[in-house]
C-alpha cells in the first residue's frame, strides 16, 4: 500500500514461490518485519517459474538503508517467511498463503509490511532517554516490541467486541479495556513509583 | 493510578506541539499513518461506514480507516509504554552506565513472543549487515579487477 507498483499483487500472481529465501541477502534493507529477503530467491532458484526472475524490481538491492523505511522490500510474503530456513514451516506458509482470500491477503500483507518509522522511534527514544546515543538496533527493537504491544491490544480489543457481541470498527472503549486486561495479565510495564503531578 | 483516557502527556489534544513542563515538544499523530496500517493488519475494520459508502466499487484493495479517536488512544499508549520500558530499562542499566539493548531483552524475559521477535529481528540486522559488507567488498574487488 505504500509502493505503486504493488509488486506484491506481481508476486502473488506468479503462483509458484520460490523456496530458498536466506542466504544471498544483498545489500538489502532492514526494517522491522522480517521481510529482510530483498527479492534475492527469484534469481536463486532455478527451479522456480522463469517468470519470477523478470517481476522482481531491482530498486531494492541498491539502496540499502536504516533510513529508508519506506523503501521496502518488495517481494515480501513469498519470499523470507518468519520461520527462516525451515522447510516444514515454510511449506506449511506456502500452503496456507496460497489459499489466502483478497482481503486476507491485503490485511497480511499490511501486517508484515507496517511497522513504526525508525526515524520516530529514535526521536522518542532520545526524548525520553534524554542522551543521543541510541544505537539502530535499539531503536529495531524498541520499534518491534512496540509492534507487538499495538497486536496485543487489537487483538485483546477485538476479544472484548466478540464478548460484548458488537461489530465495526474498533472504538476506544474497547482498547482501554484491553489495556486494562493486559495490565492484569502484568504486559505493560509499571511504574515502580507512581506518576505524580501529571 | 492512571487516567488511561487523558493519555500520559500533559499537552492539550488540540495543539500541536505546545510545550509543557517537560523539555520536549511532542507533536500529535507521530505515528498516526503506522498505526492505522498496523491496526487494519491486526484485524480492525478495513473501513468505517462513511468510507465504506463513498469507496462502494472505487476501490481495488482495501484500505484502512480504523476510528480517529482509536488511533489517537493508540498512539498514547504506545508511546507510554516505550516510556516506561526505557525507564525500567534505564534502572537495570544504571549499574552499568550506558543503555544497552540488552537491557531491553532483559526485560522481556517473561514474555517469550517478544523475546524471540527481538533475538530474530537482531539476528536479522545482524545477517543484513554482513551481507552489505560483502557486496562492499565485492565491488571494490571489482573495481580493482578492471
Amino acid at each position: 500500500m505504500k509502493q505503486s507498483k504493488d509488486p506484491f499483487e506481481v508476486a502473488f500472481e506468479e503462483s509458484s514461490p520460490p523456496d530458498s529465501p536466506v542466504e544471498e541477502i544483498v545489500g538489502g534493507q532492514i526494517e522491522d518485519e522480517d521481510d529482510a529477503n530483498v527479492n534475492v530467491h527469484p534469481t536463486s532458484t532455478p527451479s522456480a517459474a522463469p517468470s519470477s526472475g523478470t517481476t522482481v524490481p531491482p530498486t531494492a538491492k541498491s539502496k540499502d538503508e536504516d533510513e529508508e523505511e519506506e523503501e521496502e522490500n518488495m517481494d515480501v510474503e513469498l519470499g523470507k517467511l518468519p520461520t527462516s530456513g525451515d522447510p516444514h514451516k515454510m511449506a506449511k506458509m506456502q500452503a496456507i498463503l496460497s489459499q489466502f482470500t483478497e482481503e486476507q491477503m491485503s490485511r497480511y500483507e499490511s501486517f508484515r509490511r507496517s511497522g513504526f518509522q525508525k526515524a520516530n522511534m529514535k526521536k522518542l527514544l532520545v526524548s525520553i532517554t534524554g542522551s543521543q546515543k541510541i544505537s539502530a538496533p535499539m531503536t529495531i527493537v524498541a520499534s518491534g516490541i512496540a509492534k507487538m504491544f499495538v497486536g496485543e491490544l487489537v487483538e485483546t480489543a477485538r476479544m472484548v467486541m466478540t464478548e460484548r457481541k458488537e461489530t465495526g470498527p474498533i472504538r476506544p472503549c474497547h482498547i482501554r479495556e484491553a489495556y486494562r486486561r493486559l495490565k492484569l495479565e502484568g504486559k505493560v510495564p509499571r511504574r515502580s513509583v507512581s506518576r505524580l503531578f501529571r | 493510578m492512571n487516567s488511561s483516557s487523558a493519555g500520559p502527556s500533559s499537552k492539550p489534544r488540540a495543539g500541536s506541539s505546545q510545550p509543557s513542563d517537560s523539555s520536549f515538544k511532542r507533536k500529535r499523530g507521530v505515528f498516526q499513518k503506522d498505526l492505522q496500517h498496523m491496526m487494519y493488519g491486526f484485524g480492525d475494520d478495513a473501513n468505517t461506514s462513511w468510507t465504506a459508502l463513498l469507496s462502494a466499487g472505487f476501490l481495488s484493495k482495501q484500505s484502512s480507516h480504523p476510528l480517529p479517536e482509536t488511533v489517537a488512544l493508540l498512539e498514547d499508549i504506545v508511546v507510554e509504554y516505550v516510556t516506561d520500558l526505557v525507564h525500567k530499562a534505564q534502572e537495570t542499566a544504571s549499574k552499568r552506565g550506558k543503555l544497552l539493548t540488552e537491557d531491553f531483552l532483559f526485560l522481556m524475559r517473561k514474555d517469550l513472543p517478544k523475546l524471540n521477535r527481538c533475538t530474530e529481528l537482531l539476528s536479522m540486522n545482524e545477517e543484513l549487515k554482513q551481507a552489505r559488507k560483502a557486496f562492499d567488498v565485492d565491488e571494490e574487488k571489482l573495481a580493482t579487477m578492471e
